[in-house]
């Protein structure tokens, strides 16, 4: 199954090759007045993998996300993606440069159904004018229809086929989750960022997540940086994980690596002073 | 019944997103349509067309005009009344500016005129949001009337401070001024509100009503997955204004013929509509309508009612009536607080099913 989405209508394709460069955030700080989430803080995400961010409450993990989309705008450092090097932007620049991303707090549009959400995700490629959309006979219908098409193909991929005309507000949270990670892969994200997928879910619903984020890593290519507390799952499904703790990195690797990684020991079973 | 279909059939995704994809509804639709086009013109009369329809067909529009902006993108407005002035005072100096140019064309430029003011008033809602927001259209509320009364161009300097609409023709006959017969001024509002109303349905199912509605429901994530909240708010603001300039344009010219702008839009002008976009429902077309219609038929059938059936003095009946109004109000806000439109769904969805729930 899920042979559905046809790899060819993502835009990845900017002639990176898998495994080259996608994201290189060097020396990046962010501080609200006189607190800093994010200090000094380098890494890479690669074409094609995996990249898990973790690390105790407060590290910094989600404004790292929030700097990489465009909407904090750090004090230091510079973000580099797809070659391009930049430093201020719009949210709404970054997600149409190819970078999509799903909410700790899940932040759908509660009023509409399951098919306008992921609709909307595809926002960044519909380009109808008032005129058209007024008329709605002719481009516009032909537009919306076209996209009608991959959005089903979404649909059907994370098998959420029977709630599509709900309104979202009424689903149940493992649902909600669900449709929001269809709304960010209808945008066909280069870069898709995943923040804590699975909080608050149970076992199950873990699994069918582990099983549509890997699905959409190994068969659209696309390149997944995920916030996740669930060390089993981080460790399972990541390549490489970056790990934060008060704003600072204090390790970088594979899942083995960091596993026995001294510092990163300290900062989640603590140290003793003594 | 009404509702025979026993499941969904859709085999097309075009036919999945018609308007109406129940048939008989479609039947229904358009058989009300045609009556409206073809059987009601033949016996409408002054009374009819100056209390009832008329009235319905302009509020109807202004309605139109803020569920868009409110229901569908989440601005709240109180400038309505200010805005249709804006219609009105725009409508009045091209009709007096350019004698020749068509009646139909003057209204469509009255709406652009308006769409232009609102979206000035519109730059605010970047920053501000809810109450904050109403409070500074309040303010173009009180300074666009005030601009009206104030500044004589507006008015070509005629001594009452009203202006009055002069006659104008359309296909030769008149569907302004004294003359004017009853079913010209009715199919006249008719076919503006009718293309209009297609196409604010059309707008809100496009990529522009779900940039809306996602600025709306989430500012924050509509934005991180790419909705410009400049495009999407100014576009909001602009087309709302254009349909209650207008609807503005047609209270004006073609309903009371002579207006003065603190009487006839005044700030119970904004919370008239406003109530109508509560009641028949936030993000609702067919609510605009019902929410409309609620507040123009009912005052008219009370009064018929107390006045015609049971005999009453008007005055007693006039009180009574914004009594009655106000507890309906209150009433339909407790049984359905998202609107008539809200209860018609839920009826509809109850009846399709019936007589078998499961």
């Amino acid at each position: 199954m899920n042979q559905h989405i046809d790899p060819g209508s993502l835009r990845a394709d900017d002639g990176i090759e898998k495994g080259g460069m996608l994201l290189h955030v060097d020396n990046i700080s962010l501080s609200f007045g006189g607190v800093k989430a994010i200090s000094d803080v380098s890494f890479d995400i690669k074409k094609g993998e995996i990249r898990a961010i973790i690390g105790p409450n407060g590290a910094g993990k989600t404004s790292m996300l929030n700097v990489i989309n465009g909407f904090y705008h750090p004090q230091e450092g510079t973000i580099t993606f797809r070659g391009e090097k930049r430093r201020r932007m719009k949210p709404h620049a970054a997600a149409s440069q190819g970078i999509a991303r799903t909410f700790q707090n899940i932040a759908l549009f509660k009023g509409m159904t399951t098919l306008d959400n992921i609709m909307t995700g595809r926002m960044t490629l519909m380009h109808g004018n008032l005129l058209t959309q007024a008329l709605w006979v002719g481009p516009a219908q032909r537009e919306e229809l076209a996209h009608r098409e991959t959005v089903e193909k979404i649909i059907d991929f994370l098998e959420i086929e029977h709630i599509r005309k709900t309104p979202v507000g009424r689903l149940p949270y493992g649902l909600q989750k669900r449709v929001e990670l269809g709304r960010a892969l209808a945008a066909d994200p280069a870069l898709l960022l995943l923040d804590e997928p699975m909080a608050g879910m149970n076992l199950e619903e873990k699994e069918d997540m582990s099983r549509f984020v890997l699905d959409v890593n190994q068969q659209f290519g696309t390149t997944v940086a995920l916030i996740e507390h669930d060390m089993g799952v981080v460790m399972d499904l990541s390549d490489r994980v970056v790990v934060l703790d008060y704003g600072r990195k204090i390790g970088d690797g594979t899942p083995d690596e960091v596993r026995n990684n001294q510092n990163v020991i300290d900062a989640y079973l603590g140290v003793s002073h003594d | 019944m009404l509702y025979r279909e026993t499941g969904d059939f859709k085999s097309s995704y075009a036919a999945d997103q018609q308007t109406f994809p129940i048939r008989s509804e479609r039947y229904l639709f358009w058989g009300a349509m045609v009556i409206a086009f073809l059987v009601v013109p033949f016996f409408i009369n002054d009374y009819w067309e100056k209390s009832v329809l008329v009235p319905l067909l302009v509020w109807s529009m202004a309605a139109l005009g803020l569920n868009i902006l409110t229901g569908y993108c989440g601005q709240v407005s109180l400038g309505t009344g200010g805005f249709m002035a804006v219609g009105a005072y725009a409508c009045y100096k091209l009709m007096t500016a350019f004698p020749d140019l068509n009646i139909f064309i003057v209204v469509i430029l009255s709406g652009g005129v308006t769409a232009f003011v609102g979206m000035l008033f519109g730059l605010p809602s970047l920053r501000i949001k809810g109450f904050y927001l109403a409070v500074a259209t309040l303010a173009a509320q009180f300074f666009l009337v005030w601009l009206f009364n104030k500044v004589p161009w507006f008015y070509n300097y005629s001594a009452s401070g009203q202006i009055t609409a002069p006659e104008r023709t359309i296909f030769g006959i008149a569907v302004t001024g004294a003359s004017a017969p009853p079913w010209a001024t009715y199919l006249f509002c008719l076919t503006l509100v009718f293309l209009f109303a297609w196409i604010a349905r059309n707008l809100t199912r496009g990529t522009l009503g779900r940039s809306w509605m996602a600025i709306r429901d989430m500012d924050i994530a509509a934005e991180i997955i790419g909705v410009q909240p400049l495009k999407a708010k100014i576009s909001a603001f602009a087309v709302s204004s254009f349909y209650i300039g207008v609807a503005g344009a047609l209270y004006f010219s073609v309903w009371l013929g002579a207006v003065e702008p603190t009487e006839a839009f005044g700030i119970n002008v904004s919370f008239l509509v406003l109530f109508m976009v509560i009641i028949g429902g936030l993000g609702s077309i067919l609510g605009s309508f019902l929410g409309a219609a609620f507040l123009t038929l009912m005052p008219v059938l009370l009064k018929n009612v107390m006045v015609g059936g049971l005999g009453w003095p008007t005055d007693l009946a006039a009180h009574f009536e914004i009594m009655l109004v106000g507890g309906l109000i209150v009433f339909f806000l407790i049984v359905e607080p998202h609107g008539l439109a809200q209860l018609w769904r839920l009826a509809k969805e109850k009846l399709r099913l019936w007589p078998f729930p499961y």
